[in-house]
């Protein structure tokens, strides 16, 4: 899939912004072994699936360190909004009743919270996608974080890196279809941050696997 | 109201004692500070003899096996399946494991924080009783009819100790042999192994006519130059002894002749009266009778660390190494034995982590295997003084090579420095936030290229210069060549001798750090940021201290010195007339680097910014007491130095 159609934002990028812009640069050193990274695993409930007229109701994010998962470090945040789509509310029976955040506190906040951090998600291009074109009157183009989508990890565990993707029935790696497989009990699906703490748990197996099969550091496993 | 992940958390706690005691505002506290873990099958969790970690272990999926090990076989204790917790040791006597943990499934393990769990133990007796019941049937709490634990609430009031570390503070405990075997050096082998097996002992020392030591013969050197060898029998033994002895005095601290074993790596230990070769033999002590005495001791984490290269095992050691430095502090073993182990046992880090990095990388650069190079540890860990993991500053500088193999050594040693650097992470040395580490090109660097470096801010000091001055100056080879760190200290010596101006700046430098106490004889805190109203011990009181005295003893062209409590201690011989001072302020420095380090242990931070409300009065008193010999040595450099004659 390509989200790369969006107009780059010309807004000068507002401070917050550029100050994250700034420190999210750092280099991963390639030996930097895999339970030194740290890893930010989000994941977006929106109106629609098209980033174009659709946009975020809320947002789930949890940080995997040392491997390991800090429920501490959970995090939920409903959007203020003034459309409301049909279609998000069928499939995510979302309703109004959590406090909501202002786009900009959403925006301080979320930059704030993923730093430096590997970004992760299931379909990962589609919530940064939703996230950029958000984030963009403050000025915010993309992500410069390294980043790693579960699905492709998943498909590479099985097939490698050379697999040709035409050939593989992507509904075996859809969330519902990958926690079922790795026996993770799939609770409050359709919610931002029991997506996000699915993932999580998915993320979790899968770089044990992936650690067993020699990918032991950073420049492995972003390949 | 929690969030989803919080919820989902709480959700599962919620149908397990002693969780399904807790009201749901406790509940939704421990939920949120849960950490998940997945460990796959046959992977461990923690050894028996493990420091127990800030957390316990709730099964959510999957199962464990603990285990132990009876007579040479490993037996399970018990099996925790979902629900069950265990590894409460450190919970409740903050005592090493007794059991091995190992999962017997792939499995999910959610870990509960102690700290947040003791304060919920201390107003829920219910949950108390939980804990004591489970704690007094072998430490494994499983899910248990609450009646059954009536009776054990007693239970947890003594807990046994650890013994192993107890030996430090009566050294009475470790038995110098006195009776020390000896025959002449006219001795053949065999007689010599006849009177060893008579003895029964497993040395022999060859003396001379007056009975000084000239050598020992060990019953490993039967085994490997003897046996092995196929050497007659009636070699004399003189042939075949070693003859390079280490002595010490007979009558030296405990402390003194057990840092010479674990330095020199020996077995056997000779002493004479005056703690030369020419002087009798008066005992002997040998590493076995240390290491059967005790568990966790320096000279058997070393001997661990020593005997393995799994990177998991080391960051294992590492921690159990703080854990035994924790006993030293809180127990007021002295400073610089206390320093001087945990340097040791970082030194051996460092060095296993060094043959790692080039048994990884040699192979792919055949041409440079024989250049030198010498791993340098700067900062607070080049004087020796760093007994948390905080930040590590290190380098690299190797050999000058020809014009053709340049750049390749540039990449050959920045790649073993860089992995020096990820496996001193591994084991729990977070990096320098100014990026001064090996895996830097900047900090990696043939000698010519360092002598420049230090030339420069030798002539210019900038305030970078002079910044870096305090990380720099301290450098300390650790692995490799050493020889080329001499020739760097070499140059340094010259350059400063001819360019004695620089002195004039690094006093400044070191009279700028105010004095730690306020106009109404209050600590000095900090004004904003995180750290608020608390009291900076590295910025205001170590660093001015640190500072000082590497101006002082460069001033007196010393350069070899790196501690700075040993500096103090130089300086006070130096200058008779200020022996005083200088005595105090090497002492007000060990009680920092305590307090420090205690701090750290205790908050499990890096222990640098002490909140001095939270201070005991006698402490406060002892902290502000350190302060004083500051500002009287910042009085005399600012006299020496005329820093009032040099332009702002």
């Amino acid at each position: 899939m390509n989200w790369g159609f969006f107009k780059r934002s010309r807004t000068r990028p507002k401070d917050f912004v550029q100050e994250f812009l700034d420190s999210a640069k750092t280099q991963i050193p390639d030996i930097r072994r895999i339970d030194q990274l740290s890893f930010t695993i989000l994941d977006t409930e929106t109106t629609g699936l098209d980033p174009q007229k659709d946009h975020i109701l809320s947002c789930g994010a949890v940080k995997i360190e040392s491997q390991i998962i800090h429920i501490s470090s959970a995090k939920e945040w409903y959007l203020e909004s003034t459309k409301k789509g049909k279609e998000a509310v069928l499939v995510h029976e979302l309703i109004g009743s959590n406090s909501k955040i202002e786009l900009e506190n959403f925006a301080t906040e979320l930059l704030q919270y993923v730093g430096k951090s590997i970004l992760v998600g299931h379909h990962l291009g589609f919530d940064l996608a939703m996230l950029q074109k958000a984030l963009s009157p403050f000025g915010f183009s993309e992500f410069p974080n390294p980043s790693i989508d579960t699905m492709n990890l998943a498909i590479r565990l099985d097939y490698g890196l050379l697999v040709d993707r035409s050939r593989i029935n992507l509904k075996e790696y859809s969330l519902d279809a990958l926690c079922a497989r790795y026996m993770i009990k799939t609770e409050d699906r359709h919610t931002a941050g029991g997506d996000a703490f699915l993932t999580a748990e998915l993320l979790l197996k899968l770089l044990k696997k992936a650690e067993k099969k020699g990918i032991e550091n950073w420049g492995l496993l972003q390949k | 109201m929690a969030n989803v992940i919080v919820n989902r958390v709480a959700e599962f706690l919620k149908s397990f004692p002693p969780f399904s005691f807790l009201s749901k505002e406790d509940l939704e506290l421990i939920a949120s500070n849960v950490e998940i873990k997945y460990v796959e099958q046959g992977e461990q969790l923690f050894l028996k003899g493990d420091p127990a970690e800030p957390h316990f272990f709730v099964v959510k999926e999957g199962a464990i096996a603990l285990t132990e090990n009876r007579g040479g076989k490993e037996e399970i204790a018990e099996y925790c399946d979902q629900g069950d917790v265990f590894g409460v040791l450190a919970l409740l006597g903050k005592r090493p494991y007794v059991l091995n943990a190992q999962a017997s499934e792939d499995s999910l393990i959610y870990m509960i924080p102690v700290a947040v769990f003791e304060s919920i133990l201390e107003h829920n007796s219910r949950v108390a009783l939980y804990f004591a019941a489970g704690f007094a049937s072998g430490q494994v709490v499983v899910r248990l009819d609450l009646s059954q634990g009536q009776i054990a609430r007693k239970a947890l009031g003594n807990h046994s100790q650890d013994h192993s570390l107890l030996i430090f503070s009566d050294p009475s405990v470790i038995k110098i042999s006195e009776n020390v075997l000896t025959g002449s050096e006219n001795l053949s082998i065999q007689e010599a192994a006849k009177l060893m097996s008579f003895q029964e002992v497993s040395s022999i020392v060859i003396v001379n006519e007056k009975g000084f030591p000239k050598g020992i013969l060990t019953d490993k050197d039967l085994r490997t130059r003897v046996v092995a060898e196929g050497i007659s029998l009636d070699t004399p033994v003189s042939n075949l002894m070693s003859d390079q002895l280490i002595v010490k005095k007979s009558d030296a601290g405990f402390s003194d002749l057990y840092l010479c074993m674990i330095r020199n790596r020996l077995h056997h230990l000779i002493l004479t009266e005056d703690g030369n070769s020419n002087s009798p033999v008066k005992g002997i002590i040998s590493d076995h009778d240390i290491l059967l005495s005790m568990g966790n001791s320096p000279a058997v984490l070393i001997h661990a660390l020593l005997n393995t290269q799994d990177l998991s095992e080391m960051r294992a050691i590492r921690d159990r190494a703080e854990q035994m430095l924790r006993y030293y502090l809180e127990n007021e073993v002295a400073m610089d034995f206390v320093a001087s182990v945990m340097t040791e046992i970082n030194n051996v880090i460092i060095s296993q982590a060094k043959n790692i990095a080039l048994k990884k990388y040699t192979h792919e650069y055949p041409d440079l295997q024989h250049i030198k190079f010498c791993f340098l540890s700067l900062g607070s860990e080049g004087r020796e003084e760093q007994l948390l993991r905080t930040d590590q500053d290190n380098a690299i500088i190797y050999e000058d090579v020809q014009e053709d193999l340049k750049e390749k050594a540039k990449e050959y040693f920045l790649k073993i420095g860089s992995e020096i650097v990820e496996i001193l992470i591994k084991c729990g040395i977070s990096p320098c936030p100014g990026d001064i580490m090996a895996s830097n090109p900047k900090w990696v660097q043939p000698l010519s290229v360092w002598e420049e470096y230090f030339s420069d801010w030798i002539l210019k000091p900038t305030e970078q210069a002079l910044l870096n001055a305090s990380i720099f100056f301290d450098f300390r080879p650790v692995a490799g060549h050493f020889s080329l760190s001499e020739q760097l200290t070499e140059h340094i010596y010259q350059e400063v001798s001819k360019k004695h101006f620089f002195l004039n700046f690094l006093a400044k430098n070191a009279y700028l750090n105010p004095a730690p106490l306020g106009f109404f004889k209050g600590f000095i805190v900090e004004k904003s940021g995180e750290h608020r109203d608390q009291f900076d011990i590295k910025a205001r009181a170590m660093m001015p201290l640190a500072d000082l005295a590497r101006l002082l003893t460069l001033s007196h062209g010393l350069v070899k010195i790196n501690n700075t409590f040993k500096r103090f201690e130089k300086l006070a011989e130096l200058e008779p007339n200020h022996t005083e001072l200088f005595i105090q302020a090497g002492k007000a420095y060990e009680i920092l680097m305590r307090m420090r380090a205690l701090e750290g242990l205790q908050h499990g931070t890096n222990g640098r910014y002490i909140n001095p409300e939270s201070l005991g009065k006698l402490q406060k008193q002892l902290l502000r007491n350190t302060f004083s010999p500051i500002s009287e040595l910042q009085e005399i450099v600012k006299i020496r130095f005329q820093l009032d004659y040099f332009a702002k």
